[in-house]
């Protein structure tokens, strides 16, 4: 047998138009705990879905499982060759018995009609549990547990299947810290037990307690695998993030001008907490965290979809009330959302009917239908002026190409005459040509004196773009930076660690403090 | 959340305790045995179908073709007494062939849901369209008399075990063999995992399109079993009688609380649910309230009992937050 439990190799996988994975490799020993990192879209996920049969990688992969050759096609296989995967999201049903939740997949080899022995599956949960020291009813029904407790009855159903190897998406980012270090002990029990586990985790500082090695991914390629006493965390952040992606600077010589937007004390629970800023004339204003961070939740309340509990918003020095989407348009603040195909476009519309589609009220002729002329002038002018290729108006938004449908989304916009734009992941899943096309857009848009916002995780796209950088953790603003001063490391700190106890929401932070913390 | 659900049996129960006080003073007839077997024999049909319909709905799909495919059946063993001699073999011959044809069509709609992937309730509004069209061409609309019937099936119909009729005992054995099959099966199991989180009983490794082809086969079954009990209640085939039925039929399970966003549901709340809504009829009828304000009321309830559903639904959903924020 091989010194390996696991060894996949030469994973690649292609979307359409993007390549997730480029020749990946990932291998894990018996009983070790294995951290697997990278940014957000490093190709940890994708990874996991292949070892897990969501997707199928591209041929040529090679995948061994206890030196083995192995395949596997769908979920059920991966499980049945000991291989459990434990979703951020969790696979549990909620309106099932604990019992039930660990036992159910048990018997889906027994046939349809077998009987459910009740006693046996009770009595066996309650010594899966008890195995693994946690004080849990197997008859209470699972959406009454904790989130904490909801794992572990996911852990116990990986023991219950017989894991060899448990992977854990993100187990720690809804835990307090005593569940974290109930968690740990867990895990401990686990390795001891001889069963290797996968942890995915963005907290480095945590994973330094468990990992005993880690592998490293960044823009879907393999970094290396190392020995946790070989590195420290600056050095894997500096795994994580090195350049490799490149974009044109796209800062402007102009001085931005005086305050358009202000954001005060915005909070809402289980949303974010205590954002503040401001926003001059001008200037982009990049967002960025990790994914769940509460960038978007923000933005959206901003744009009305999403009320805040507490805090004001001002434009122009004038307190705004937005209550929905409607009052945030006439206000003059737009929203680009990160799903422009669903939630920015109606497909199997016209460009130009797509472009017109918020001010329709306002092109309307006496008798109060829409003046087709004035529609086809506004969508003409915004196809000129954003070159939006092929310039064909009349055909369904769905035939063009996603960097072309973006500029149509930002066309729709930019006929309601914002003031201030928020873009939510403006350049997700377009090729690398229009992405620079989008940045000199949103940068033309500035100049011309609204105010421009945007929502990014790509680290390269937000210090090739922004004046200003928010980064944002766990719902709240936890840096500011200016982007003369700002470096991926630093944003990659500041969204991982915060700033700990500075209690002030605005806050400028010298380059020097955080090569400190660091 | 299990002081919840108790809680919503137990408020139906309570209301029909309060209804069957308001209606003994409306009539005397109202609280006799008598006239309870009556409620109960009337609305075994409903009561068969709301049990499959249960299943269906726990799996949040909906099947709007219940009724059309109870008849079709009615129609089908109605014209097959024609052809059948007068004899107890004849009786099994129907109790056989009832409920395969029902369990056919049924196929049909599970087929169409679960490996081509239409939405449910466009597959059986079109099954119910079909076959309402069919059954209207091929009996012209004519109510089918009991001259043709064999004797002993008129026999089975009247027969009566310990003052009760023969139907409550078809009710009752639905009942427990759908209890037994969702609370001791794992294909039971796998309906409540199914409406609890699709995702999660693919990952676990249920086949769900297996499952989806399950209920909806069931509840073609339950059909053909509805369809004898029908014949035997009005000893007749009526093309048109049980138009509609299928809103009161989703009515009852809704009622009993079984939820529509999958994932919750009894037999025993549905039997509760179906009782509630044939004691208001009932009530209606002794009142002498107009038959059409009961559908007016039946329409009314079912958004009703929709609507508080789905809001508390909403409410738990908001109370589950999205992102821990560091206070």
């Amino acid at each position: 047998m091989s010194q390996y439990l696991l060894q996949m190799k030469d994973i690649s996988k292609t979307f359409p138009g993007v390549k997730a994975l480029d020749k990946v490799e990932l291998e894990v020993k018996p009983g070790e705990v294995h951290a697997l990192i990278g940014e957000n879209g490093a190709g940890k996920s994708t990874l996991i879905k292949i070892l897990a049969g969501i997707h199928k990688p591209d041929p040529g992969a090679k995948f061994y499982f206890e030196g083995k050759e192995a395949e596997i096609q769908k979920p059920i296989d991966a499980t049945m060759k000991g291989i459990s995967i434990i979703y951020q999201d969790l696979s549990l049903f909620p309106n099932l018995s604990v019992a039930e939740n660990i036992y159910i997949g048990q018997d889906s080899n027994k046939g349809s009609w077998s009987k459910i022995d009740w006693k046996a599956i009770k009595s066996k949960a309650n010594e899966a549990l008890k195995e693994m020291d946690v004080d849990i009813n197997p008859n209470a029904i699972v959406e009454q547990l904790s989130i904490a407790q909801q794992q572990l009855v996911e852990i116990a159903r990986a023991l219950a299947f017989d894991s060899k190897l448990i992977v854990m998406d993100e187990p720690t980012s809804s835990l307090s810290s005593g569940e974290v270090e109930k968690l740990y002990k867990v895990i401990e029990n686990l390795k001891n037990r001889g069963i290797s586990i996968i942890f995915i985790s963005h907290k480095l500082k945590e994973l330094f307690k468990v990992a005993d090695r880690f592998t490293v991914l960044r823009d879907g390629k393999f970094v290396g695998a190392y020995d946790a006493n070989e590195v420290d965390e600056p050095k894997l952040i500096q795994l994580m993030v090195g350049r490799s992606v490149t974009y044109e600077k796209n800062q402007s010589e102009n001085k931005a001008g005086e305050t358009i937007f202000k954001v005060r004390n915005l909070s809402k629970k289980g949303n974010f907490k205590d954002i503040s800023f401001e926003l001059k004339k001008g200037e982009i204003l990049g967002i960025t965290g990790l994914v769940g961070s509460g960038r978007t939740e923000l933005a959206q309340a901003i744009f009305g979809v999403n009320n805040p509990d507490e805090g004001t918003i001002e434009l122009f020095d004038k307190k705004l009330s937005i209550k929905n989407s409607e009052q945030a348009v006439k206000n003059g603040i737009a929203y680009i959302p990160e799903a422009r195909q669903i939630q920015g476009l109606v497909l199997e519309q016209s460009v130009t009917k797509n472009i017109s589609l918020p001010i329709i009220k306002r092109i309307r002729n006496k008798f109060k239908l829409i003046n087709r002329k004035k529609e086809k002038e506004l969508a003409n002018k915004y196809i000129e002026t954003l070159d939006v290729r092929p310039a064909l108006p009349d055909h369904p938004a769905e035939n063009f190409s996603g960097g072309n449908q973006q500029k149509v989304v930002i066309g729709k916009w930019l006929s309601t005459d914002p003031n201030v734009i928020i873009f939510d992941e403006p350049t997700n899943g377009i090729d690398i040509g229009a992405k620079t096309e989008i940045h000199k857009l949103m940068r033309k848009l500035a100049d011309d004196g609204i105010g421009v916002i945007m929502i990014s995780s790509e680290l390269p796209e937000i210090l090739a773009v922004s004046d200003r950088i928010l980064v944002m953790r766990k719902g709240r603003i936890s840096g500011e930076l200016d982007i003369k001063d700002a470096t991926q490391e630093m944003i990659m700190n500041y969204s991982l660690q915060g700033l700990g106890n500075v209690k002030t929401p605005d806050i400028s932070v010298q380059s020097g403090q955080v090569s400190q913390e660091v | 959340m299990k002081s919840l659900f108790k809680q919503k049996e137990f408020s139906i129960i309570a209301i029909i305790i309060v209804l069957s006080i308001i209606l003994s003073f409306v009539s005397p007839v109202f609280l006799t045995i008598g006239n309870f077997i009556d409620i109960i024999e009337a609305n075994t049909v409903m009561g068969i179908l709301a049990i499959g319909m249960t299943l269906i709905i726990i799996t949040s799909d909906i099947d709007v073709s219940v009724a059309a495919v109870t008849t079709a059946v009615a129609v089908i063993i109605g014209s097959l007494f024609g052809y059948l001699p007068d004899s107890w073999l004849s009786l099994v011959i129907i109790f056989i062939a009832a409920p395969i044809i029902g369990l056919v069509i049924g196929s049909v709609n599970g087929f169409l849901v679960s490996k081509i992937n239409i939405p449910a309730i466009v597959v059986t509004l079109g099954i119910l369209n079909i076959i309402n069209g069919l059954v209207l061409y091929f009996t012209n609309g004519r109510y089918l008399n009991s001259t043709n019937f064999p004797e002993s099936f008129l026999a089975f119909s009247d027969f009566e075990l310990f003052g009760i009729p023969i139907l409550i005992y078809i009710l009752a054995i639905v009942a427990i063999l759908t209890w037994y099959i969702l609370k001791h099966t794992f294909i039971g199991r796998s309906v409540l995992a199914i409406g609890g989180n699709q995702q999660s009983a693919v990952r676990v490794g249920i086949d769900y399109k297996k499952v989806k082809l399950f209920v909806f086969a069931y509840m073609g079954f339950l059909c053909g079993v509805a369809a004898v009990a029908q014949t035997a209640y009005t000893t007749a085939v009526d093309p048109n009688g049980l138009l509609g039925l299928e809103l009161m039929v989703i009515a009852a399970v809704v009622l009993g609380g079984t939820n529509i966003h999958g994932g919750r549901g009894t037999v025993h709340g549905t039997l509760l649910g179906v009782l509630l809504l044939a004691i208001m009829e009932n009530g209606m009828i002794l009142a002498r309230i107009d038959t059409f304000w009961q559908k007016v009321v039946t329409g009314a309830i079912i958004v009703f009992a929709v609507s508080y559903d789905h809001i508390s639904y909403k409410r738990k959903q908001a109370k589950l937050a999205k992102i821990e924020v560091e206070v």
